[in-house]
């Protein structure tokens, strides 16, 4: 067992900080990681998931009263067809893509410190797809018939959905990234599964862990495949995290509505995504491995790379801010200059217009400097207001087009009821519900990978750097 | 029940060369006529030898209640059920029957189609002079009035029910005891109405009671035009404006286009003219608020309504009519000259329009000035007054009300509308009603007055009755019913003549023994006769003659003398009948509350209009609510900034703010009568108030601006013949530069397309009101309608441009495009909407999942969802009002304009089964419009007048750059604008 030493941080300043402080050996870092799952049941855990399970409930009540009455029951309206429920969906989507981007891509770019964060930002994946998964289903008029409708079955009138419509694109791009982040996420689950079922106590959390487990044993033969399939896992999201916003891009930019219409769409969605999903990451991190005391696992050096990531990403949105309003001069179309130089910026909702380049552009910018992307406390509000400037894009996008299209006499606004918000609120609290049901009882920490991890280190420094 | 033989239906039957354009076909002819023969036959007694076309009702399980109610009404006419079906009639087989529908006492023509025995559809009877075939907003309202489930029912007498024939026997009573004293204290209160059928009733009722009182009352009266007409002729006649001829026409303060008994073939002849060319008219119109004649003038002053007096005698007095010009700004006396100059140029092609509004002397002047321009016989000529004795008075409410305070009136009949409503200001006249001992309201909806009467008698809807009626004009047509009553009620015709002794005796007897008698035929022939009026909808040689009248000038010089100036610079409150609602008996209408004003686009809803300069004059602003008041008489109004309103002005509209009446009605905007004196349309010296809070319009077009845009088009004359030339319009139409390869529709045997000439339509909103019947169009609600989700599959779209004080106004009615390369397909998961081969752009309702992308890619805005359940419940009645052709379509749906697809495909089964070719075609916009801007057809037929009005040079295409290619083309509108005045 070696002995913690701070002085094995390097003296260099410009090396980077280490992504394992300290030198803890597997059963430390067992104890260390698996603490929340074996020890007491905390007592601000029971109130948070006692709160999220109220908001959750809110969520079935908005969703109770829209299928009961109809869409009607929000504030959608003619010309604004698409409001809150989609803004909802693409945002969820977004943030849904910095647990791929930070698994797979990260896994193939060898980024040894996506290691400590990649569980919390696959399980934000899943749970973020979740929510979003849900509006292309209760958004329609009649769910009842586009449960089934919408994918292609041999239906014996010889109906097919439209191939042509970004809808029946985007039914196939969230249930296949749905699909493959959960596999990726089960399967490097699976090691951490069959520790937590060999540490286990109970004999109950013995059998339900064994059960999930799939009979790990941790011999080299399912090590070996085990690899192998992670990684194709890993091929196989890596085109996902591009192909799944630039779709859910396409049901804006295939349409002909100013603000919609636009080609450069696909990347900044991505960008967006990932900017947004980042974001999500670190306002869940940082109060989580402060409670679970994982500071040494989830390190600044952590923090510190994922405002990185925010600073460029924000500058690619940026920079499809800057284009679209370059596009709607050049291009000399009145509606769209009427669309970008107007209504967004002095419009009815100017303010969210505001909002939203105040927090994706404005605030990233202050990550140049290593003492904001340090300081944990500001990250934490950044991360929160970047989440916010976000959806606020997405209202800007959606709402706004919509209210000031082509033909004047059809301008409307809009406005949310309590059962928008119902529902808003609700997917908040449900993404966190499952959240705070991940924390407890699923190492929210990728064990198997830290100890890894460690011992690559340990040897790295053994050898004192002959690897590089 | 006697053996019925199956009848022989097709027969020949004689028919008027020109009289077949009516119909589609001729077998629908034969069938109708065969049918139409076997109506009600005479006696009733006796089963009739051939039988009534009313044999669907028990299939629509309606006869259940009627059998039931049978006991108690008179044994008018039987109506059985065929035995065997005429080979023609198939159920859903659509057949029309030509009627009438009396508005302030003049009769429209209609055509009204029934389905399986109930009407579904009212069309205007091409026959008839007020109609040529068009409809407006009222007659097509009157059906869903005919299926209001709140409507009166039964007979009762201090709130028991009395039984027809317990009615008939107190009525009996009644009279016998006024027979006593002459009918000293009998007194009746009519609704205007020009029935010859009536009248004589009436006469009749006169000789059995001479000393009985018979007073014509109605809220909106024409009695200053009658008192002008007695001023500069010495006799009252009617003047009867024609259209066609006229190159320059001036309307003080007329609203021609709308409202009145004429609209229809005022807008048609009107907008004949407005075509680029030599035959082109000019419109000037002055008025305070802004009207739909207004809204379609080429210059247009706005004054407040008690100036239009001074300005028209400033015209006047350039024409030498009248010496002494009053004072006039200098930019009125500029106009009033150049009005004069153009008018004078115009000599005999000319015309001058007074409004109902404008003080008798007004009137005379306009005939004065008619005369000394030579336009009578040519744009204008006068007759007798149709209406005569029956004409109302607005000073006869409060004469009855100064009898009924003497206590000289004992029995009370009313058959004016809501007089306790509709009273003058000051004048409880439901309190006075209740003093009366019998007073018998009959009315077709219980409302504020039925609640202060003894006696409520339920009326029936003229779709249920037999009668007449006169156009403005004096052509009589026959009222016939076209389903059974569908509560227990009583026509006017058998409440009159039940003071006759006669009740019993069924309204179709009373109808055609008149008509019998009048007409002089031998009884043995007048069958044959009755029924080709029935058949045509008008009885012929019944129009006023026309007669030649002398003016006399001094007379009309001397009341200008008398007119009253206005003084001061108050403010100066006018009354106006409301677009939807007139005068408030289309109150319990839920079409007519939806219906957008057609200027400032408010629905559910009546407000305080006045100018912007006012209101920042008056410290008040838009959507406030003020207290208007009048002496010590107030209101509280929600404020509506009006462009183009009169300074110094606010209007008023009358028939809302109802107490009473129905759900629909009551508690929607603001009751104008409280501050009306009797007949008065302009009141000085108002104050307003800006008190608290604001009000929630439901504003069906929030955007009054085009924002550069070249959305709804016009030029003027001048500009159009550079532009024409120029080319102008050529990168609006065509085929767009796209990368696919186009789908050719011209191998197609129909191509289906439409135009809208804008330079023709008026905004008149009658072809909104006429989709939402035929498509099943379901209201919202002001609720819904405020938050931006009106049903309407057409909208008139109205876009003002110039200054916001004195704006002009362009509309554009707008549906569905029909686009070949359509936004909306492509983005459908679920392939709801689909294009057609021959070129439709069709909605599968049962395919749709409603995720409302195709409204979004729709850059039209056309298309309509159905965001709740708009027909929760549909009141058994109310299913009969459904049109058997189009889905009723349920929430979560997406809907919009089909071009009427149904009419497309009855047209196709019928050409398919008499192996034609698909003839003609109209769309249900289409037919209502009076000014007729918009035509459909197929564009593959190089005759048709679609395929030329695509030609047109006129022509441009809706958002061409997108490149969506609509089928669906617009015409620029042409304004003639004086250079004078420019």
């Amino acid at each position: 067992m070696t002995p913690p030493a701070t002085a094995a941080v390097p003296a260099d300043p410009l090396a980077p900080m280490p992504l394992i402080a300290g030198h803890p050996s597997d059963a430390q870092l067992n104890t260390e990681l698996l603490a929340p799952i074996f020890g007491p049941t905390p007592q601000a855990w029971k109130m948070m998931v006692g709160m999220a399970a109220m908001g959750t409930g809110l969520l079935f009540l908005g969703l109770t009263v829209t299928i009961a009455r109809g869409i009607g029951m929000w504030g959608n309206n003619q010309p604004v067809g698409w409001a809150y429920d989609i803004i909802n969906f693409v945002w969820w989507i977004g943030i849904g893509h910095a647990g791929t981007l930070i698994s797979a891509i990260l896994l193939l770019f060898q980024q040894k410190w996506r290691t400590s964060i990649n569980r919390f930002a696959e399980a934000m994946t899943i749970f973020a797809v979740m929510q979003a998964a849900m509006f292309p289903l209760v958004h329609t008029g009649r769910p009842w018939f586009a449960i089934y409708w919408l994918f292609p079955y041999p239906s014996t009138m010889g109906v097919w959905p439209n191939f042509k419509s970004p809808l029946i694109w985007d039914v196939f791009a969230v249930s296949t990234y749905f699909t493959i982040s959960l596999l990726f996420w089960y399967l490097g689950l699976i090691p951490d599964l069959a520790t937590l079922r060999d540490t286990a106590k109970k004999k109950s959390q013995r059998i339900a862990y064994g059960i999930f487990a799939l009979g790990w044993k941790g011999s080299s033969r399912h090590w070996q495949h085990y690899r192998i399939g992670y990684l194709i896992l890993a091929g196989i999201s890596t085109p996902l995290v591009l192909s799944v916003h630039s779709i859910v891009s396409f049901d804006f930019a295939v349409s002909l509505l100013p603000g919609w219409h636009t080609t450069i769409f696909p990347p900044y969605f991505v960008a967006g995504a990932v900017f947004g999903g980042f974001a999500m990451v670190l306002t869940l991190v940082i109060p989580a491995r402060k409670a679970f005391r994982f500071e040494n696992v989830i390190t600044n050096r952590h923090l510190e790379n994922m405002a990185k990531v925010m600073l460029v990403t924000s500058m690619i949105v940026g920079y499809g801010y800057l284009m679209e309003n370059f596009i709607a001069w050049y291009c000399g179309n009145p509606y769209e200059a009427y669309l970008f130089f107007k209504t967004r910026p002095f419009g009815h909702y100017a303010a969210i217009y505001w909002i939203m380049l105040a927090c994706n552009v404005l605030v990233p910018q202050t990550f140049w400097w290593k003492k904001a992307r340090t300081n944990v406390a500001w990250l934490w509000v950044a991360s929160i207001l970047v989440g916010l400037g976000m959806w606020a894009e997405r209202f800007v996008i959606i709402v706004i087009s919509l209210s000031r299209d082509f033909l004047p006499s059809s301008w409307g606004n809009y406005a949310p009821t309590w059962v928008d918000w119902c529902i808003f609120v609700g997917t908040l609290s449900f993404f966190s519900l499952l959240f705070l049901l991940f924390l407890r009882f699923v190492p929210s920490v990728a064990v198997a990978e830290v100890k890894e991890l460690n011992h690559e280190m340990q040897h790295e420094k053994a050898h004192a750097g002959e690897h590089a | 029940m006697p053996s019925m033989k199956s009848l022989p239906v097709i027969q020949d039957e004689p028919r008027a060369p020109g009289h077949r354009s009516l119909w589609q076909s001729v077998e629908e002819l034969e069938a109708r006529a065969a049918v139409s023969r076997g109506e009600f036959a005479a006696g009733a007694a006796e089963v009739p030898p051939e039988l009534s076309r009313r044999s669907f009702m028990q299939i629509l399980g309606a006869s259940a209640a009627l059998g039931g109610l049978a006991a108690c009404q008179p044994p008018r006419e039987k109506i059985v059920p065929f035995v065997h079906e005429p080979p023609e009639d198939r159920p859903g087989k659509r057949f029309h029957y030509a009627t009438a529908l009396s508005f302030d006492g003049y009769a429209t023509g209609l055509l009204v189609g029934a389905a399986d025995g109930r009407p579904v559809k009212v069309e205007g009877n091409p026959a008839h002079p007020a109609s040529l075939g068009a409809s407006s907003t009222w007659e097509q309202g009157a059906l869903l009035d005919l299926y209001d489930p709140e409507r009166a029912r039964g007979i009762w007498r201090k709130g028991q029910p009395l039984s027809w024939r317990g009615f008939l026997a107190e009525i009996q009573q009644l009279a016998k005891v006024h027979d006593a004293d002459g009918g000293a204290r009998l007194a009746f209160l009519l609704a205007p109405d020009a029935s010859p059928t009536q009248a004589d009733l009436l006469r009749r009722i006169q000789a059995r009671f001479p000393k009985a009182r018979f007073h014509a009352w109605a809220p909106i009266t024409e009695e200053n035009a009658a008192e002008g007409a007695r001023i500069a002729f010495g006799r009252p006649l009617d003047a009867r404006p024609s259209l066609d001829a006229a190159r320059a026409i001036l309307s003080l303060d007329a609203d021609f286009l709308s409202g009145h008994g004429e609209s229809l073939r005022l807008t048609r002849e009107f907008a004949r003219h407005r075509e680029p060319g030599a035959g082109m008219n000019r419109l000037y119109v002055a008025e305070p608020a802004m009207s739909l004649t207004g809204a379609n003038a080429d210059h247009r002053f706005r004054m407040r309504g008690t100036e239009v007096a001074s300005f028209a005698r400033a015209v006047a007095v350039k024409l030498g009519v009248v010496p002494i010009a009053p004072a006039l700004s200098p930019e009125l006396a500029l106009a009033a000259k150049a009005v004069a100059a153009d008018l004078s140029a115009n000599r005999g092609r000319s015309l001058v329009l007074a409004g109902a509004r404008q003080p008798p002397a007004v009137h005379a002047l306009a005939h004065a000035m008619n005369a000394a321009l030579g336009n009578v016989g040519v744009t204008v000529t006068y007759s007798r007054p149709v209406l005569g004795e029956a004409a109302p008075s607005a000073a006869s409410l409060p004469a009855l009300a100064k009898e009924i305070q003497a206590g000289k009136v004992d029995t009370l009949v009313i058959t004016a509308w809501n007089p306790a409503h509709a009273a003058p200001a000051g004048l409880d006249f439901g309190a006075l009603l209740a003093k009366v001992p019998n007073a018998v309201y009959h009315s077709i909806r219980e409302d504020e007055t039925s609640r202060r009467c003894s006696w409520r008698v339920a009326a029936s809807h003229p779709f249920e009755s037999w009668g007449d009626g006169r156009s403005r004009g004096g052509v009589a047509s026959l009222v016939q019913p076209l389903i059974a009553p569908l509560y227990e009620s009583v026509s006017t015709i058998d409440l009159l003549a039940s003071f006759l002794g006669q009740g019993d005796r069924g309204a179709m007897q009373h109808v055609k023994a008149y008509w019998m008698a009048r007409s002089a035929i031998d009884p043995a022939f007048f069958e044959p006769q009755w029924e080709r009026w029935l058949r045509q909808g008008v009885v012929p040689g019944t129009a006023e003659a026309s007669e030649t009248a002398l003016v006399d000038v001094a007379a009309v010089a001397s009341s200008l003398g008398r007119l009253s100036l206005p003084k001061g610079d108050g403010v100066e409150l006018a009354f106006a009948p409301s677009y939807g609602l007139f005068d408030g008996r289309f109150g319990t209408n839920a079409w007519l509350q939806e219906l957008p004003d057609p200027i400032t686009k408010v629905s559910w809803d009546n407000a305080a209009y006045l100018s912007e300069a006012t209101a920042k004059r008056l410290g008040v602003a838009d959507g406030q609510v003020a207290t208007l008041a009048l002496g010590n008489r107030s209101v509280q109004a929600p404020l509506k900034v009006m462009p183009g309103h009169a300074d110094d002005a606010v209007t008023l509209a009358l028939g809302y703010g109802r107490s009473d009446g129905s759900a629909v009605s009551k508690g929607v905007g603001v009751d104008a009568y409280p501050l009306r004196d009797a007949g008065a349309w302009f009141a000085p010296g108002l104050s307003v108030k800006a008190g608290k809070g604001k009000h929630k319009f439901a504003i069906a077009q929030g955007h009054f601006g085009m924002e550069g845009r070249p959305l709804a088009l016009d030029f003027t004359s001048e500009k159009w013949g550079h532009a024409e030339g120029g080319g102008e319009l050529e990168h609006l139409r065509g085929m767009p530069a796209t990368l696919q390869v186009p789908v050719d529709y011209s191998k197609q045997e129909y191509s289906w397309g439409m135009s809208v000439d804008l330079s023709r339509c008026t905004g008149c909103n009658g072809c909104v009101i006429a989709c939402q019947e035929e498509n099943n169009i379901a209201t919202v609600g002001k609720e819904q309608v405020a938050k931006g989700r009106i049903m309407h599959w057409i909208r008139t779209d109205r876009y003002f441009s110039g200054p916001a004080a004195d704006p002009e106004t362009i509309t554009q009615p707008v549906m569905c495009q029909q686009c070949e390369t359509a936004p909306c397909e492509y983005v459908c998961p679920v392939n709801a909407t689909v294009h057609s081969e021959e070129g439709l752009n069709e909605m599968v309702y049962n395919r749709c999942v409603g995720t409302r992308y195709c409204s979004n890619n729709c850059p039209y805005k056309v298309r309509r969802f159905n965001f709740l359940n708009w027909r929760p419940e549909v009141p058994n009645v109310q299913t009969l009002l459904f049109n058997p052709d189009v889905t009723v379509r349920s929430r979560g749906v997406m809907e919009k304009c089909t071009y009427c697809v149904q009419r497309i495909e009855g047209a196709r089964i019928d050409a398919r089964a008499g192996g034609k070719k698909i003839g003609f075609v109209q769309t249900a916009c289409q037919q209502a419009c009076p000014a007729e801007a918009i035509v459909f057809g197929n564009l593959n037929d190089p005759q048709s007048r679609v395929r030329k009005l695509h030609d047109d040079a006129r022509r441009y295409d809706l958002l061409h750059e997108l490149g969506t290619r609509p089928r669906t083309a617009y015409l620029v509108k042409i304004r003639n604008p004086n250079p004078e005045l420019a």
